[in-house]
């Protein structure tokens, strides 16, 4: 089924239990299908905030969300099944008892549903998205023995096996070095032509910004202080503020 | 006279049986329980049996039924409790555990037969010479619906040990399996609590578990492991027991303790790489 308009939040607000301001406020944006969204900001903006409020991870307090034509607080479960999330700063135990190839498949359970077994074809996504991130040699290594860069390459392969409709990451390269990002950058813009997915990606590094992108929303305190183009929103004001925060 | 002249065949096979089937489904459910940290859990449903014991033999009721009905509201409470109160679970059990301690004891001066507040004594300690075979019924449904219910729902469960909020946000309903192992836990306990009495089962669901988590970073032979090595130390414990007269569950918990140091030592987790 196809949605013009994957994303549509209206005057959505998110409250943290115990805080009387708004971690977001009055959020009013649409999202088309295809879109490559990047999200920037200051500390505290609510960034994370935002991806999580949209995956219903985060109830939001007021307002309406919903994500692909359903009410992501009615659906939330069916709606996850479809989004693909990377978390900022994932960590494990060094003792945890996953490998590589348990993590990337965890991808599919959802897609594959109560009481399904996991398929061939599920196999065979595992094995592509570790080939895609080129980390098929540590396919059957413990996860908790993986460096900060490893594990996030791990995580991407894990919402690449996925196959998502929508993908959230939340500076999904933060652990890799400059070579890696900009390949990183590379095959995740082909791959959301490719596959045809909507993108919205936390960015702090606003010279990482990938050129596939189309739209930025800047948020500042909670707020959405501008919506548009990169060439609209990335201001030399901005973007000198960003490298020195960077 | 080796007790194996002295009981029948068929108490000995009982008894046997009951010993191997209370590893496997302890050690199984501890597979979850040592994962999720929730270790004082077992010891809090114990308690909560012992109160349960207690108020049934109080006011004349089956004291195994009232003990499985209050090791179940712990499961119950324990999870929405955590929810709503933003703790950690182990905070919770800290309270329901003083909580259940304190029902356990006002209710047992409510029991008017000294002989009696024995019988309720017997649920912390344990008595596997009175193990019947209905218990042994109720232990082997027990044992098949969890192995049963963890194949069916494998992927779930497989991924909320790893992360219940990454689980979550690929699109598994994780409270409904986190209710479920919480309201298995409170069953197992309340079930095996005949045989290794209510102290000493924590040592059941958590030793087993955490020695087989020494050896493997892979969950499913974890899951294998786990039951197994729950069988060796309960059985080794049972024999321990029999031959130098110490109460089995004493043994257990001895044997499964030094069971669990070996695996520190031989544990190839401790070399580096």
């Amino acid at each position: 089924m196809k949605h013009l308009n994957i994303i549509e939040t209206y005057k959505a607000n998110t409250v943290y239990e115990g805080e009387k301001i708004p971690a977001l406020f009055d959020i009013t944006f649409s999202i088309n299908q295809g879109d490559f969204v990047c999200i920037i900001g200051p500390n505290g903006a609510g960034k994370t905030t935002l991806l999580e409020t949209l995956n219903g991870l985060l109830p939001h307090t007021s307002g309406q969300i919903i994500i692909m034509g359903y009410d992501i607080q009615k659906n939330g479960v069916y709606l996850r099944k479809q989004i693909g999330y990377v978390p900022q700063e994932f960590t494990v135990d060094p003792l945890s008892p996953f490998l590589v190839k348990d993590i990337v498949l965890m991808g599919r359970y959802g897609r594959v549903g109560l009481l399904k077994k996991i398929s061939q074809k599920d196999y065979n996504l595992l094995e592509e998205s570790l080939r895609f991130m080129g980390i098929e040699d540590l396919k059957c290594r413990p996860i908790g023995k993986l460096s900060g860069g490893q594990l996030q390459k791990v995580m991407l392969a894990r919402v690449l096996a996925k196959q998502p409709v929508l993908l959230l990451l939340d500076e999904p390269f933060s652990n890799l070095d400059f070579r890696t990002t900009h390949q990183a950058i590379k095959l995740f813009s082909r791959a959301h032509d490719e596959k045809g997915w909507t993108t919205l990606m936390v960015m702090h590094d606003l010279n990482m910004i990938p050129e596939r992108c189309n739209r930025i929303i800047h948020l500042e305190e909670g707020r959405i202080t501008k919506d548009g183009s990169p060439d609209q929103v990335l201001t030399e004001e901005l973007l000198t503020i960003g490298t020195r925060e960077g | 006279m080796s007790i194996f002249t002295i009981l029948p065949l068929k108490t000995l096979i009982i008894i046997l049986s009951g010993t191997c089937l209370a590893g496997v489904v302890c050690s199984l459910i501890g597979t979850f329980i040592v994962r999720m940290k929730l270790t004082s859990l077992g010891f809090c449903m114990s308690h909560a049996a012992f109160a349960g014991s207690a108020l049934g033999l109080a006011l004349g009721l089956p004291p195994l039924w009232i003990a499985l009905a209050f090791s179940i509201l712990v499961a119950f409470i324990l999870g929405p409790l955590t929810d709503q109160s933003r703790l950690q679970p182990e905070i919770i059990l800290g309270i329901l555990f003083s909580l259940t301690m304190a029902l356990g004891l006002t209710f047992l001066n409510f029991i008017p037969d000294s002989a009696m507040s024995t019988t309720a004594m017997s649920i912390l300690w344990g008595s596997i010479l009175g193990i019947s075979y209905l218990d042994i019924l109720r232990l082997a449904i027990l044992t098949f619906s969890i192995i049963i219910l963890v194949t069916l729902f494998f992927k779930e469960f497989h991924a909320i040990m790893f992360d219940r909020k990454m689980a979550e946000a690929s699109g598994i309903p994780t409270k409904p399996f986190y209710y479920l192992i919480l309201f298995l836990t409170g069953i197992t306990v309340a079930v095996s609590l005949k045989l290794v009495g209510g102290l000493l089962i924590f040592a059941l669901i958590v030793n087993p578990a955490s020695a087989a988590y020494q050896f493997f970073y892979d969950f499913k032979k974890i899951l294998l492991f786990s039951p197994l090595f729950g069988i060796l130390f309960s059985l080794t414990g049972l024999l321990l027991s029999f031959f130098l007269d110490f109460p089995v569950g004493s043994s257990i918990a001895i044997v499964s303790s030094v069971g669990f140091g070996i695996a520190v030592v031989l544990s190839p987790k401790k070399r580096k790489g």
